[in-house]
């Protein structure tokens, strides 16, 4: 684009008040102002409310046992986040990010264990360990799509299984690895509450680069990776590089989420850390609350966390929770493969007030409306050259809408 | 010693990579009509297999009798699977849902297992299970020689109806290209329906071939996705002849791994025949056209 900076100054003088003129017209009303800055009063309480409510949860917990599932839940939120910065903004669907997650946690003991470093020290250089792993792992990995990326992911589970029974002088093997305490002067309630904070300022860290990603350029172009890989490329979008970066760091938060669970929980097992059954919750927990939401993972997680532990507390040790999940999986996957939030929206807007399906303008007057969106879509078509973040945000919520009518 | 050992190694590898070449070759066929990467396979092989116990087990006849019921029940079982499930996902993220759906099937069937047979191991006694033939030194169990005969038969059974049957044309015209199969006058919706239902009739007799000479229990179908997973990705996936070589020579290197390294470690080959066959050639050593972006 050789005459970006000729057109920018002229575009963007004549081009922002069409820009701020459309605003109104598109909902119709000068009040949409007022009710998007309701909307963001209503977004920021609910957040206040529920960050109250999480940080209340240990004081509210009315014994041990119940605090200690919300630890587990806690950590599902985390894992089901963490797994959502590959499969959420890629579309990448890995069933196998319980290896990271088992490494994690192994990284940690076994650096507690063999070089006697202080428990949160360990835990940090098991996450930086992870990320160093992850790079061939990843580039290995990303080399193919769809299918084949499925298969390669499960693959790491089974032969990270495999090595962690198979080498017992080294994790424990099947004995199981035991993990010193951080806190050896804690009793076991204070215990259950420190931990549940440090998973919840885990997932807050999470959530924020989450959010920081989503509204950034990189964001922009994983998400191209999602709508369309060969198009993103085409359009220059260093697909590989940022399907890389995205991996690395969905792998890097998983294994803090493991570490933090070896440092709670104190007794590892290869069977459960390596577990695919693990990794299936983090992909069933995403998917159920809604891939393309911050908080999608976070809800998934508190629904089929909880529906979990009532399982395990109901039917103990019988199978039924195996059949359960896949009932839950299958149903998710068949009639609402976008999430809860998507649904709850589109139900909301189904019975809202605002959008019927006959439309309540006459053809002249819809007319005279196409006639002066095409007319501002003219001019803000040369604005594309402008902030480049801009047009990308613009261009990927167009995207997004398209997809939804898909 | 060495030498007979070998060799010995090398009779199980071949028979092992008879059942093996089988499995892949019902994934491969799931994945040329549909697209879809069928994580239930194992576990419907493991399901097979219970059943070959139970019929076994209720009966006291012999479990490769249980064929009868369980090939025609799976073949429908396929069939009603690929029209009532598989068709409902959306076309745009019809791979990556469909391995989730698959996943679910498995978990299900898992579960049920678990909770009908409960999750004891178990294997079927038969009145030949400990007689083995003698072949150049080597000492061959009979079932297992028997779960081959199987396999092959099976896989020989499936090339004639591949290559020789109208049906198989239709079969492999949908798989080459469905909008040009339709154009003739194909109707590809069945047809791979029935192409589904030929997939997981293969597991019902791997299942029953299995039976033969394992211990099984629920969870046991981990330990063969993995590998099938591989076999198909190494043989270039939706390659059905890649996906048997694969499979051969896969088996093999793991029944010659097994003698200095155990079954574990050996298990291994499977993976680092992935990631190898990931770096060199993604899109696998005999896979064509449709291996390329999957």
């Amino acid at each position: 684009m050789p005459n970006a900076s000729d057109t920018r100054h002229p575009t963007s003088t004549a081009g922002s008040p069409a820009v701020t003129a459309t605003e109104p017209t598109g909902t119709g009303a000068t009040g949409s102002g007022t009710n998007r800055t309701w909307r963001r009063v209503a977004r920021v309480v609910a957040l206040v409310v529920c960050a109250a409510l999480v940080l209340a949860f240990p004081e509210l917990a009315p014994n041990a046992y119940i605090l200690s599932a919300g630890i587990v839940v806690a950590s599902y939120a985390c894992t089901a986040t963490a797994w959502n910065f590959m499969g959420g903004f890629t579309g990448y669907v890995s069933l196998g990010h319980a290896a990271f997650f088992g490494l994690g946690a192994y990284g940690t003991a076994i650096l507690i264990r063999d070089l006697g470093l202080p428990s949160f020290v360990a835990w940090l250089l098991a996450g930086l360990l992870v990320l160093l792993i992850t790079i061939p792992l990843g580039i290995a990995a990303l080399r193919v799509r769809g299918a084949s990326f499925v298969i390669v992911s499960i693959s790491f589970v089974l032969i990270l299984l495999l090595v962690f029974q198979g080498w017992g002088s080294f994790t424990g093997g099947s004995d199981g690895l035991v993990v010193p305490r951080p806190f050896p002067d804690l009793l076991r309630p204070e215990h259950h509450r420190v931990f549940f904070y440090l998973f919840a300022a885990l997932l807050a860290a999470m959530l924020l680069a989450w959010w920081a990603i989503d509204r950034s350029r990189f964001g922009t172009g994983l998400k191209a990776v999602r709508e369309d890989e060969d198009k993103a490329q085409a359009l220059g979008v260093p697909t590989r590089n940022y399907k890389l970066v995205a991996y690395v760091v969905s792998a890097t938060f998983t294994a803090l989420a493991g570490g933090m669970y070896a440092l709670w929980f104190g007794d590892l097992d290869p069977i459960f850390q390596f577990s695919i059954m693990l990794g299936s919750y983090m992909v069933l927990m995403a998917l159920f609350g809604g891939v393309r939401h911050l908080y999608g993972p976070l809800l998934g997680a508190v629904v089929v966390g909880v529906g979990l532990e009532y399982f395990k507390l109901e039917f103990g040790d019988t199978q039924l929770h195996l059949v359960a999940t896949a009932l839950l999986l299958g149903l998710v996957v068949l009639f609402m493969p976008d999430g809860l939030i998507p649904a709850a929206q589109a139900l909301v807007k189904r019975f809202g007030p605002q959008d019927s399906s006959i439309r309540e303008v006459t053809a002249a007057e819809l007319l005279e409306r196409n006639r002066a969106a095409s007319g501002t879509a003219g001019t803000t078509d040369g604005d594309r050259d402008e902030p480049a973040d801009a047009a990308g945000t613009g261009r990927s919520e167009g995207d997004a809408s398209t997809g939804g009518d898909r | 010693m060495t030498g007979t050992l070998l060799f010995q190694s090398l009779v199980l590898g071949v028979l092992l990579g008879g059942l093996y070449a089988l499995l892949a070759a019902g994934l491969t066929l799931y994945f040329g009509v549909m697209r879809v990467v069928m994580i239930a396979h194992s576990a419907f092989l493991i399901l097979a297999a219970y059943l070959a116990w139970f019929f076994n087990q209720q009966t006291g006849m012999d479990p490769l009798l249980s064929l009868v019921v369980t090939v025609p029940l799976f073949f429908l079982v396929g069939v009603g699977m690929q029209r009532l499930l598989i068709t409902r996902l959306r076309p745009a993220t019809l791979t990556m849902m469909s391995v989730l759906l698959t996943f679910a099937v498995a978990l299900f069937i898992e579960g049920m297992i678990g909770f009908v047979w409960s999750g004891t191991q178990r294997r079927i006694q038969l009145p030949y299970s400990s007689a083995s033939v003698e072949f150049f030194g080597a000492h061959i169990a009979v079932v297992k020689l028997v779960a081959f005969a199987l396999a092959a038969l099976s896989l020989a059974l499936l090339y004639l109806i591949m290559k020789h049957s109208r049906f198989g044309q239709a079969l492999r015209a949908t798989i080459q290209h469905s909008e040009a199969a339709q154009l003739v006058g194909i109707k590809t919706d069945r047809v791979a329906g029935f192409g589904f239902g030929l997939g997981l009739a293969t597991a019902a007799i791997g299942g029953t071939a299995l039976s033969l000479d394992a211990t099984i229990y629920p969870s046991l179908h981990w330990h063969w996705i993995g590998p099938l997973m591989a076999i198909i990705v190494v043989g270039g996936l939706g390659s059905i002849p890649g996906a048997a070589i694969a499979a051969m020579v896969l088996g093999i290197g793991q029944s010659l791994l097994q003698v200095p390294l155990g079954t574990t470690w050996a298990q291994t080959i499977f993976y680092v025949a992935l990631f190898v066959t990931l770096m060199l050639r993604p899109q696998g050593f005999f896979g064509g056209r449709l291996a390329q972006r999957f």
